[in-house]
């Protein structure tokens, strides 16, 4: 690989993970706090590369390609280390294209079916009481942390907002979901809810559910999937950041 | 893409005119590109393709700096008066000073390898590279986090991976052979002043360890979609299977150091044992690292380094498991 291409991929990936950390797309794939860092790498890959490219045009391309110390990769150790760069660099465009071309979505309905698990046993089982508010906003792991672990105890008598895409059952309905990441969304990890009495939606459809706890889910399992009667339910965008 | 030398005259195209054309042609190309990618599975292999490289790319560009800084500004006296001249000594040493580098894997290796480059004996520079992503504060501070009730994980964690980190180090210096390990020549990479060297040394390192990061990514987002979710199910009850699943899920997983202990506390019909193997093995081995390591430090090394550590550190994990965790 020449010390031009070199340049280029590195400003080509540097470039790509600025674009995605400077809007809003990072979310679909780390946590927020992550941005700085993807701004602060993004923008020290673009300099490197273009410092390389500096380099490279002041040399002039004609000596680049005479002297063979910076071209010796074509005939390498077999290991494709050479001084110049080695072929596997041209792999970092394959991310590069990934997020240019494709931008591929937030995880949502077909990763959340594949958990088999309902979220994760929450550090106190005792949850501390729901904030005010009628209905009050909370988010669809608290509902299952609340609903699951705690015996639904501090839901009683409370109407809650969740917002979450639909994820449908393979034995009918829909479960009201929403994936936790820790890192990135290779990590992530499903939390579902069964809304009562409601029509079937599409897979990934994003909606706003006002409703009530029941009992009746079971308890004291990571696989026990809390009830929820709906009061109403409205189609939404999808929020700015997929994941809680 | 070989080119032949001897005739200047004839043309004959380079990488450059390679990348334009390609570029040119996939953006023609994008939307049928994009249909492709309209299944569900794809999609999700994507989605968790592009997660684990946006990931993973900060601590591996930290981890070129910090090389890049070691051969521009760090004197290689300075490793010789650090450590102990025993390599013996040295081993634990460079092994307990996994500590002070807060990333996860991807930031140790191209470390790891600047070390060994300044003169730091392999075996202790190895230690180094195994313990630093298992045993940093981050680390333990979400191993702690994600296990409630169970303090003892992140005790038992701690001691697997020191061990396992020494272990290694101690059979690299009674059994390694100097040549398994690549450590490419450096000398085009000194500059004319520390800041070009520093400049030089990182641009290298990024550039070779970057396609092999990809590769990485590319077959965990791949295996992460194609192994069946519920065969772990089946293993789960078996004791010393379900301690060799884990291990094995944590290679094929390749999720980030920081992150591993939460998705090991969401598989609960395991054993708290077998889930301090997917902890002790995933920062050591897995396919990202040993890709990454295969493009640092070369195949011979990779093929030998990468199985003998998942072994020990298996072994060491059923043994303060049981030690620790029952």
């Amino acid at each position: 690989m020449r010390r031009e291409v070199q340049a280029i991929v590195l400003i080509l990936i540097g470039g790509a993970i600025l674009r995605i950390s400077i809007g809003d797309a990072y979310l679909n794939y780390v946590k927020a706090n992550m941005r700085i860092w993807l701004i602060l790498s993004g923008a020290l890959l673009v300099v490197l590369g273009g410092m390389a490219l500096i380099d490279v045009l002041r040399k002039g391309r004609r000596s680049d390609e005479a002297t063979p110390h910076d071209e010796p990769h074509e005939h390498d150790d077999g290991h494709g280390h050479g001084h110049g760069g080695p072929r596997s660099a041209w792999l970092l465009l394959l991310p590069v294209l990934a997020i240019f071309l494709i931008a591929p979505p937030p995880l949502g309905a077909y990763a959340a079916a594949r958990d088999t698990t309902n979220g994760v046993q929450p550090r106190e089982a005792k949850a501390p009481p729901l904030p005010e508010g009628d209905p009050v906003p909370i988010s669809v792991s608290s509902y299952v942390s609340r609903a699951v672990w705690d015996d639904g105890a501090s839901l009683e008598d409370r109407n809650v907002q969740m917002t979450g895409f639909a994820t449908p059952n393979s034995e009918g309905g829909w479960w009201l979901t929403r994936l936790a990441i820790s890192c990135c969304a290779a990590d992530a990890i499903a939390y579902k809810i069964q809304p009562l009495e409601v029509s079937d939606l599409p897979a990934d459809t994003w909606v706003t559910v006002t409703g009530h706890w029941v009992p009746g889910g079971g308890t004291k399992s990571d696989t026990a999937i809390p009830l929820l009667v709906v009061d109403s339910l409205e189609q939404v965008a999808q929020p700015e950041n997929p994941y809680e | 893409m070989s080119e032949a030398p001897t005739e200047q005259a004839r043309y004959r195209p380079g990488s450059l005119e390679i990348l334009a054309v390609g570029l040119v042609l996939l953006v023609i190309g994008q939307r049928w590109i994009v249909g492709i990618f309209d299944d569900p599975a794809l999609q999700t292999g994507a989605t968790i393709f592009v997660s684990i490289i946006v990931q993973a790319l900060p601590f591996l560009v930290l981890g070129v700096v910090l090389s890049g800084a070691i051969a521009a500004f760090v004197p290689a006296s300075f490793w010789r008066r650090a450590l102990p001249k025993n390599p013996a000594l040295a081993v634990p040493v460079a092994s307990c000073a996994g500590v002070v580098l807060p990333g996860c894997e991807c930031a140790s290796v191209p470390v790891t390898n600047g070390l060994i480059a300044r003169g730091v004996t392999p075996a202790a520079a190895l230690a180094f590279l195994l313990s630093a992503p298992a045993i940093n504060p981050v680390v333990l501070a979400s191993t702690f986090v994600a296990f409630p009730g169970e303090p003892m994980m992140v005790v038992a964690r701690f001691i697997a991976s020191l061990a396992t980190a020494m272990i290694m180090g101690w059979l690299w210096l009674r059994f390694g052979k100097a040549d398994w390990l690549r450590i490419g020549p450096r000398d085009h990479l000194v500059g004319s002043n520390s800041w070009h060297t520093f400049r030089l040394t990182a641009t290298h390192d990024f550039l070779h360890a970057g396609g092999f990061l990809v590769i990485g990514g590319l077959t965990a987002a791949a295996l992460n979609v194609i192994v069946p979710q519920n065969w772990m199910d089946s293993v789960a009850a078996q004791p010393l299977l379900s301690v060799l699943a884990m291990a094995l899920l944590a290679v094929v997983l390749s999720i980030c150091s920081e992150a591993d202990a939460f998705v090991a506390a969401s598989l609960s019909e395991f054993s708290l044992t077998s889930k301090l193997a997917f902890l002790v093995v995933g920062p050591m081995v897995d396919i990202k690292l040993v890709s990454l390591q295969v493009g640092t430090f070369g195949r011979r090394f990779a093929a030998r380094f990468a199985p003998a550590t998942f072994v020990f550190a298996v072994l060491m994990s059923v043994l303060v498991g049981w030690w620790l965790l029952t």
